[in-house]
Formats: C-alpha cells, sequence, structure tokens
C-alpha cells in the first residue's frame, strides 16, 4: 500500500455517485464562479443521461474542427466531464486537471485546445478520435474518473504513447507533466515517461467506484453527436 | 488444396454430427483414399512423424538446427508452419473431437503464404468501422484470386453482409 | 452513537478496506441469475438458428449470429434444451459420468441454458465437477514476468527463476507500450535459460502482439479479449468476425493462442444491457468455442473487483472456469489480479481452482513483487512463494509452483542475465554492464536495479522493430557470445512452431521439448484412484516433501 485513502471519504463517493446514478434529477447549486447557471440537455442522449450544467469556464464554441498548427496539443474530455461529473474518484476537480495540463503544454511552448468528445466513454476511442484534429497529431484524452492516455495519429486505437490507467495514483503534478510530455511528443522529443506509482490495491479499492462512475459517463454517450470545441477560461 | 480442405471440412461436419466425438480415422475410408487420416495416437507429430513436418522450403524439419543457423543455411523463412502441417493437426483435432479447431486451422492454412504486413493489414479491415461494405467484398475476390483462400473469402463476405445489417462498417459510428 | 469495542476492531480489519456493493439487475452488478437474463431457447429450421435465447433472428446481434452460425452443435441442440437443468449439472458433478459425455451436452447448449445449468451448482460441486471437466490431466500455472521500468536484465532473471519454479508459461507486458519487442526478448531469453520448454508471450495492442509474434519474439498471445455485448465488443475495437481471423492469423504463423474473457468487464465498460456477469460470460465462452481456438483466459481476470463487491462473485467466477473446461477449452483461471487487502480472502479466491486444479490455477501468478507487477498487481506473488507452496504440501496438491533453494535461484538468475546481456550486445541494443547483471541476480524488485536511459531503451527498441530483426537474429546472437545451450532452446522453440504440435487444446512443453496436451495427456478422472495426484508425481511430491524449510528429523543435532 502506497497511498493513504481515507475510508470516510471512500464511502461518502460511492455514496454520492450511487445517490447521483439513481436520481433523475440533481440539485443544481448556485453562486460561486465554478458553479452551473443552467443546464442544458444533449441532442439525441439516451435514457439516463443528464444534462449538462452550463459553465462559465467551460464553454461549447462549435463544433471542433481539425487543426492545422503543428504546435497544438488537443485535450479530449470524455461525454461527463465537467458538466455532469465535475471530480475524480479521489475528489480533484476537473477544472483543476485541465488547468495542470494545459499548464504543462504551454511550458513547452506549445498551445492546448479542448474538445469535449460525445460518441465514446473509451479513453482510448476518446483519444484516438481526437488526435486525428490535432495539427500536431498528439492527443491526451481524459475521462471523468481520472484515467488519461496520450496518443498518436498514426497509433492503433487501443495502443497508446503512455496510458494512466490507475486515476487513483494521478496527482495534479503528474496532470502536469502529463501535458508537458504530450507537448514533447509533439515538437518530436522523446521524453522520459511521467513516472507513475503502481498501487496494486487501487484497483482492489476502486473498481467498484471506478465502474459506477464509468456507468454514469457511459449514459452520457451520444452515438453519431461529433465532438465539440470547447474554450476553457480559467 | 482446397478441394481437400473442403472434403475435409466436411468429414469434420459430419464427425460432429454424427456425435462421434471420440472416434479416431473412422473415416479413412471417405477421404481422398490416397492417405489415411491423422488421429490422436499419431500425436506429437515431432514425436510420432517427424518425416511428414516439412519447413515451407522444403527442408525436413530435423534440418533446423543451430548448425544451419549459424551459416545461414536455415533462416526466419524455414520456421514458418506449412499448409500441409496444418492440415495434419487440423484431422487430428477433430479425431480427438475438436472441429471448431479444424476449421480454425484451414483458415489459418490458406493464410501461410500472405505476407505478414498483409495479414496484419486484412486483420484491421474487418475491425469495426475500417472498411465500407465494398472494400470488404474487394478484399474477399483478392483473397479468392490472388491468394487461393476461399474459406477466408468467404469469412470476408459474411463478414460484409453482417456489418452491413449490424452497423460495423466506415461512418456506421 | 456510543461505539461498540469490537465491531470498532472489525472495521479495521484489512478487509474493510475492499469494495462491496448491492446487487443493481439493471446495470448488469449481479453475478448470475440477473432479473433481465433470458430464459433458454433454441428454434432450428432447415439447419438454421431462427430464435436463441428469446431473441428472434432477426434481432440478433453480431455476437447471437456467430454463436448461432459457429458456436452450438444444433443435432444435440433441442434435446439439451430440453432436459432439465438440474440434471446436467448434477452429471458434471458425478464422477461416474464421463467427461465425453458430459461435453455432448455443453456443446449443444444456448449461452442462457449453460448458465442456467452452472447456476444450479454450489461452490463444492463446482470443485468437484472442475477437477473432471479439465481438459489436461496434469494441472499448472501461469506467471507474470514485468517491472515497472521495464528493465530487461530484471524481467531474464524472474523469468528464468519462475521457469525453474516449473511453470510452462509465462507472460510479460509494458509499463510503456513502446519497449514491447525489448520485454518479449527479455523474457523469451530468461525464460529459456531457466528451462528449455517455456512458453512466452508478451500482451500488447492485438496488431503490435501478432506482429512480436511473426518475428518470433513471443511463442503464445493469450490478451485477445472477448466480450458479451455487442457495445463493449466494439469499443474492444473488434468484432467476432475480425477475433476469429486473428485467431487464424496466429495459427498461421505456427503460434499458439487462447482468448480472454471474464466477468465484470462489461460492467466496467458501461454496457451490460443489463445482464449477469454469468450470462454475458457464457456468451465469450461460446464466442471461443465457435472460433476455434483452443483456449480461453478467464475468471474475473482484470475486472476481478467486479465479481468479487458482489454477492455469491467468486462462486461465479468459479462457474464461469468451470463453463470454459466444460466446453472442452483451455482455461487459464484467473486469479491474476490484487483482487483483496485480506489475505484470509485472496486465499479464498483462489482456492476452488486450487483444489480442484485447472490447466492453468493462475493465468498470471506474479513472478515479481507486487509493486512491479505491471498487470496492476496478482493475487498471489513472489514473496508468497513459500506460503503457496507449503498450502501444496500441506493438502498435497500441485499448484504448479515448486520450491528452489537459493543457491539454484543466484544460479539461474545470473545464468539469465548474462544470456539478456549478450543478446542486447548481439543486436546493438544499448548495453547491460556487469553491475545490472549483478543486481538482477541477487536483487528483488526493480529498485534494487541500476536506472537505464529509459529514452534510449525506447529508441532502441523502435529501431529493432525497423531494422526488421528476428528471433534467428537473437539465436545467432546467443551462439556468438558462446551461450550455446540458451541459443539451442531459443532455436528449438522457433522449431516448434513449424510443427504445429502445441497448437492443440491445454499444450504446453515438458522437459525435452515433449510436448503434452489435452490430446495425449487428457484427464481421465472418474473419482478416487483416478486422474492425477500429485504423490504419483515422483519429481513432483519429492520436492514438495524436501521443501529447504523442513527439517530432516533423522538428522538434527540437539
Amino acid at each position: 500500500m502506497s497511498s493513504e485513502i481515507d475510508e470516510t471519504l471512500l464511502r461518502n463517493i460511492i455514496k454520492g455517485v450511487l445517490k447521483e446514478v439513481q436520481d433523475s434529477d440533481t440539485p443544481i447549486s448556485f453562486g460561486g464562479q465554478d458553479t452551473a447557471t443552467a443546464t442544458t440537455p444533449v441532442a439525441g442522449a439516451q435514457k439516463g443521461a443528464e444534462p449538462e450544467k452550463k459553465l462559465d469556464w467551460f464553454q461549447h464554441v462549435g463544433l471542433a474542427k481539425p487543426g492545422l498548427s503543428k504546435d497544438e496539443v488537443v485535450i479530449g474530455v470524455a461525454p461527463a466531464f465537467a458538466e455532469v461529473l465535475t471530480q475524480t474518484m479521489t475528489k480533484i476537480q476537473h477544472k483543476d486537471i485541465l488547468r495542470q495540463v494545459i499548464a504543462g503544454i504551454e511550458e513547452e511552448g506549445l498551445k492546448a485546445r479542448v474538445v469535449k468528445v460525445y460518441r465514446t466513454s473509451d479513453v482510448s476511442f476518446v483519444s484516438a478520435d481526437v488526435d486525428k484534429l490535432s495539427g500536431s497529431g498528439i492527443s491526451v484524452a481524459i475521462q471523468s474518473k481520472g484515467t488519461t492516455i496520450i496518443h498518436q495519429k498514426d497509433q492503433a486505437p487501443l495502443s497508446n504513447l503512455e496510458l494512466f490507467p490507475q486515476a487513483p495514483v494521478l496527482t495534479l503534478d503528474a496532470y502536469r507533466q502529463i501535458g508537458k510530455n504530450a507537448a514533447q511528443y509533439a515538437k518530436g522529443m522523446s521524453p522520459n515517461p511521467v513516472p507513475t506509482i503502481n498501487d496494486q490495491m487501487a484497483r482492489v479499492q476502486y473498481q467498484a467506484l471506478s465502474a459506477l462512475m464509468h456507468i454514469k459517463e457511459t449514459k452520457q454517450v451520444v452515438v453519431g453527436k461529433p465532438a465539440e470545441e470547447i474554450k476553457v477560461t480559467f | 488444396m482446397s478441394e481437400v480442405d473442403d472434403l475435409v471440412a466436411r468429414i469434420a461436419a459430419q464427425l460432429q454430427k454424427s456425435g462421434n466425438a471420440s472416434g479416431t480415422s473412422t473415416n479413412a475410408g471417405t477421404s481422398t483414399g490416397s492417405e489415411k487420416e491423422l488421429g490422436p495416437d499419431d500425436y506429437p507429430l515431432y514425436q510420432k512423424h517427424p518425416d511428414k513436418i516439412k519447413t515451407p522450403t522444403g527442408k525436413d524439419v530435423n534440418e533446423i538446427t543451430l548448425e544451419n543457423v549459424v551459416n545461414g543455411k536455415v533462416d526466419a523463412k524455414d520456421m514458418r508452419i506449412t499448409p500441409a502441417t496444418l492440415k495434419l493437426q487440423g484431422e487430428i483435432a477433430a479425431n480427438a473431437g475438436r472441429p471448431q479447431i479444424q476449421r480454425n486451422f484451414q483458415r489459418a492454412s490458406e493464410l501461410t503464404s500472405v505476407p505478414d504486413d498483409v495479414v496484419l493489414d486484412l486483420y484491421n479491415s474487418l475491425r469495426p468501422f475500417r472498411s465500407t461494405k465494398q472494400e470488404l467484398l474487394d478484399t474477399a475476390k483478392e483473397l479468392r484470386d490472388k491468394y487461393n483462400a476461399p474459406i477466408c473469402a468467404g469469412w470476408f463476405e459474411e463478414a460484409a453482409e453482417n456489418y452491413e445489417v449490424n452497423k460495423k462498417l466506415k461512418g456506421d459510428n | 452513537m456510543k461505539r461498540q469495542k469490537r465491531f470498532e476492531k472489525l472495521e479495521k480489519r484489512p478487509v474493510h478496506l475492499d469494495g462491496f456493493v448491492k446487487n443493481w439487475d439493471d446495470e448488469g452488478l449481479v453475478a448470475l441469475n440477473g432479473k433481465n437474463d433470458p430464459k433458454p431457447s433454441i428454434k432450428i429450421e432447415n439447419g438454421v438458428v431462427t430464435e436463441m435465447d428469446g431473441k428472434k433472428k432477426e434481432d440478433f446481434d453480431l455476437i447471437d449470429k456467430y454463436i448461432a452460425e459457429y458456436g452450438i452443435n444444433l443435432d444435440n441442440a433441442e434435446k439439451t434444451l430440453n432436459t432439465d437443468s438440474v440434471k446436467i449439472a448434477n452429471m458434471m458433478c458425478d464422477p461416474n459420468v464421463s467427461r465425453d459425455e458430459i461435453i455432448k451436452y455443453t456443446t449443444a447448449m444456448t449461452p442462457a441454458k449453460a448458465a442456467e445449468v452452472i447456476s444450479k451448482l454450489n461452490f463444492a460441486e463446482m470443485i468437484m465437477a472442475t477437477q473432471k471437466m479439465r481438459p489436461r490431466r496434469t494441472p499448472m500455472t501461469q506467471v507474470h514476468a514485468t517491472n515497472t521500468l521495464d528493465n530487461p536484465v530484471e524481467i531474464a532473471a524472474d523469468a528464468a527463476e519462475a521457469a525453474l519454479r516449473g511453470v510452462p508459461e509465462e507472460e510479460t507486458t509494458t509499463a510503456i507500450a513502446r519497449y514491447a519487442p525489448m520485454n518479449a526478448i527479455s523474457i523469451m531469453v530468461g525464460a529459456q535459460s531457466g528451462r528449455p520448454g517455456v512458453i512466452t508471450q508478451c500482451s500488447v495492442e492485438e496488431a503490435d502482439e501478432l506482429s512480436l509474434g511473426m518475428r518470433g519474439f513471443t511463442a503464445y498471445a493469450e490478451t485477445i479479449s472477448v466480450y458479451g455485448t455487442d457495445r463493449v465488443f466494439t469499443d474492444g475495437d473488434d468484432t467476432p468476425w475480425s477475433k476469429g481471423f486473428l485467431a487464424s492469423c496466429y495459427a498461421s504463423r505456427g503460434l499458439k493462442m487462447r482468448f480472454t474473457s471474464g466477468a465484470g468487464s462489461e460492467v466496467m465498460m458501461g454496457y451490460t444491457e443489463g445482464k449477469s456477469m454469468l450470462y454475458l460470460e457464457a456468451r465469450c465462452i461460446y464466442i471461443t468455442k465457435a472460433s476455434g481456438v483452443q483456449g480461453l483466459q478467464n475468471g474475473g481476470v482484470s475486472c476481478i473487483g467486479m465479481p468479487g463487491a458482489v454477492v455469491g462473485g467468486i462462486r461465479e467466477v468459479l462457474g464461469e472456469n468451470l463453463l470454459c473446461m466444460s466446453l472442452d477449452v483451455e482455461c487459464a483461471s484467473g486469479c491474476d489480479q490484487a483482487f483483496s487487502h485480506s489475505d484470509i480472502r485472496r486465499t479464498g479466491r483462489m482456492i476452488g481452482q486450487f483444489i480442484a486444479g485447472t490447466d492453468y490455477l493462475s493465468s498470471g501468478y506474479a513472478a515479481e513483487e507486487n509493486m512491479d507487477n505491471t498487470f496492476a498487481g496478482s493475487n498471489m506473488d513472489v514473496l508468497d512463494y513459500d506460503d503457496y507452496i507449503t498450502l501444496e504440501r500441506d493438502m498435497a496438491i500441485n499448484g504448479g509452483i515448486m520450491p528452489i533453494t537459493e543457491e539454484e535461484s543466484i544460479k539461474i538468475r545470473h545464468k539469465a542475465a548474462v544470456a539478456i546481456q549478450a543478446v542486447f550486445d548481439g543486436l546493438g541494443l544499448p548495453q547491460i554492464t556487469d553491475e545490472e547483471v549483478e543486481a538482477a541476480t541477487y536483487g528483488s524488485n526493480s529498485n534494487d536495479m541500476p536506472k537505464r536511459d529509459m529514452v534510449q531503451d525506447m529508441k532502441a527498441a523502435q529501431d529493432l522493430m525497423t531494422r526488421g530483426v528476428t528471433v534467428v537474429d537473437v539465436i545467432k546472437a546467443l551462439y556468438d557470445h558462446d551461450i550455446k545451450d540458451v541459443a539451442e532452446a531459443v532455436l528449438k522453440l522457433a522449431q516448434q512452431k513449424v510443427c504445429g504440435d502445441y497448437l492443440q487444446t491445454s499444450a504446453v512443453f515438458l522437459d525435452g521439448w515433449k510436448c503434452t496436451s489435452a490430446i495425449n495427456n487428457a484427464n481421465d478422472y472418474k473419482g478416487p484412484g483416478t486422474g492425477y495426484r500429485v504423490w504419483e508425481d515422483k519429481d513432483k511430491w519429492d520436492r514438495l516433501e524436501n521443501v529447504p524449510w523442513a527439517l530432516d528429523p533423522q538428522k538434527l543435532e540437539f
């Protein structure tokens, strides 16, 4: 056991997720910079899908288009990201994750573009979808539960440059480093892979929660719906 | 070759139908009449019938020695299974009650002469949303005409039909 | 509430760190007998299945179509479907009914019928049935050899030690996908140094894995995943037709392969269609049979946390192993993932398979410390070796792992490290130093290893693929460095791919490259006095009797 996880916290998350998944109506809180001001049902959404909360820091600005500039990395987020679920399994805020990944990319002098994918909740397929939009051919994909991948255009969907399958061990520092590495791949460099802890008990502890969060994310999938460009403002 | 394979497939199907799960070589009389089919008693082939195993270049399996590798008489091309060996292993599998394995080996047998990169491309083209119906049918034709692979061609045609109905063609996602 | 002291203590026990949930049938969080599971049925018209498990032909998804077309022996199907499931279940655990007789029924069932039959058995009956239905007479196990730094010397040394401990199959994977060819070569050279005849694989993306096999770096493949719902199958980037074709691709190169499935994967991937884990797994098993694939790795596998979280889940897991073997398919029966914080519970998780014996009790006992297991940890690891062996000794069971002495371990680890050093030199890969050889010989985990330049290694690994290096170059490198016995072993492995003997069900190599499988070593269990018994297997029994930690009572000095 390398990471200490607060048991009560875990129970609360599970309880929370279970409750959220079971209740069709989630109360929305108002006030504060991060909060939602309204909700938008997603056209074509399946049964059990929730309307997306409207956020001022995470705004849809039309369909995502392929980028032409070689100095960009596209970050693809899964369907429930930020607007339905707001934090990972270990309660890291989605907003903070994006902030770090983008900062990592920008540190390397590259631009980051954020895109939301609807047609799949699978992290590999999110990444394989958005690397085609990325001018550099490099993408980072992030699921709501926190699982992350760095992918390159010519790779098979289920292959990767770096995969971070154990979301519970990822810290904000690791997310920043992931952004940095993605940018370095985009520059044609061969960075050292982001070091992560191999916590073999993380899966034991989190698998059920992970499944529940993924069920929720998957309910937000809309078959055939193209990815949308997201403007983020921190 | 393919006629023999078809025959073998038929025999296997008959065997399965008659519920003759463990019959050994009982159907020798119905084969082409040349050679008796192999069964569990002929296994392992390498110990029981090394003479029947050749490399793709026609060498004896026991010519694969360290010396021959070092002096270049044997190279990577020799370290491949042949259609003839897969056929024998298929007979052994079917006569041990596993006709599905034989059918797999029949498809495999056709692929032995297909180059590595083409095999990888063929596999990738069958994955979901990769190919149009026409592309799959064109591949089937190529398999039949260029590689003399009728069983695999049938496999692609079947996939083309089913992918159309069940929405796994390019653009369906 | 005023706390009750005993309850406070109980809460602190490791088992309470595990995740548990109540059933939720509509999302597939149910082990078996789910409320939405279909009732078994089959209608056959003119040799074509027109209805299966309550679904009409025109509503079939790709999985239904594939199973109906290739997976069921239709001649016996109607009779089997009309036979009471309790009766079939009873036959399965009755030693007086032969294995061959059972297979006539199991191969003619639909997935829903199969799930219904299995659900009639309790845990003890499943153990009874498993020891009869296992295809290979001799039970064995498989190990993982990995480390978080993808250190090639450590992989080779761990592979060699596990080989010496008696396993016939070893699997590696990568921490970083680009390392794949290097890891594949390291485990192959290590395993052949440990015991000529051990076959090795490297689990990576489907097409990449096949490409490694074609170059001769691997001898078999296992992580060819199949799933029980159409949507998850698609998210796995395959269809039954592409997976069936992939199976033939492996056979065409003389490579053994088995599929992978397991309870919980559909829950984890979000599309269960509200069906139970056992029903969905039954579909996977029939897909495997339909493909003519000789084997299957199942039993929760990487999603073991899901059946582990629901009531009766571990019974379901043994049940799905049993169903696999009952279809005459080789079974690598899971027990390969970190499962519980509780030592009692992780022993319980494997005890059914352990007592009954399967083709491979574990589809990945960690042949490294769990901290180095890049499959995210196994149920048991190297630090459990002595406990595990003691259980084998106590219960007189061959669990597939045998004791060795410290001296034997040092010697074999060194041999493998020197061999991989030679191969790296011969192939022009980044140098392995004598210091690394020494560290891998005496070390236990990757913290004991000097750090390598990973960027250089990854570049070299990619370059190796571009240069078209094959197993022939590996053999030559060993030969040129005068390591002739390992060169010979790697060559023999390549030679066996020409012969195809190890493509048969449950096949592995014994000493002297003797191929043993369900054909020439078929399970003949028919009750007491029959089947495999470890005390009749002299070498194994001697090794268990003489574990290094047993005293010789006649030579004690007081």
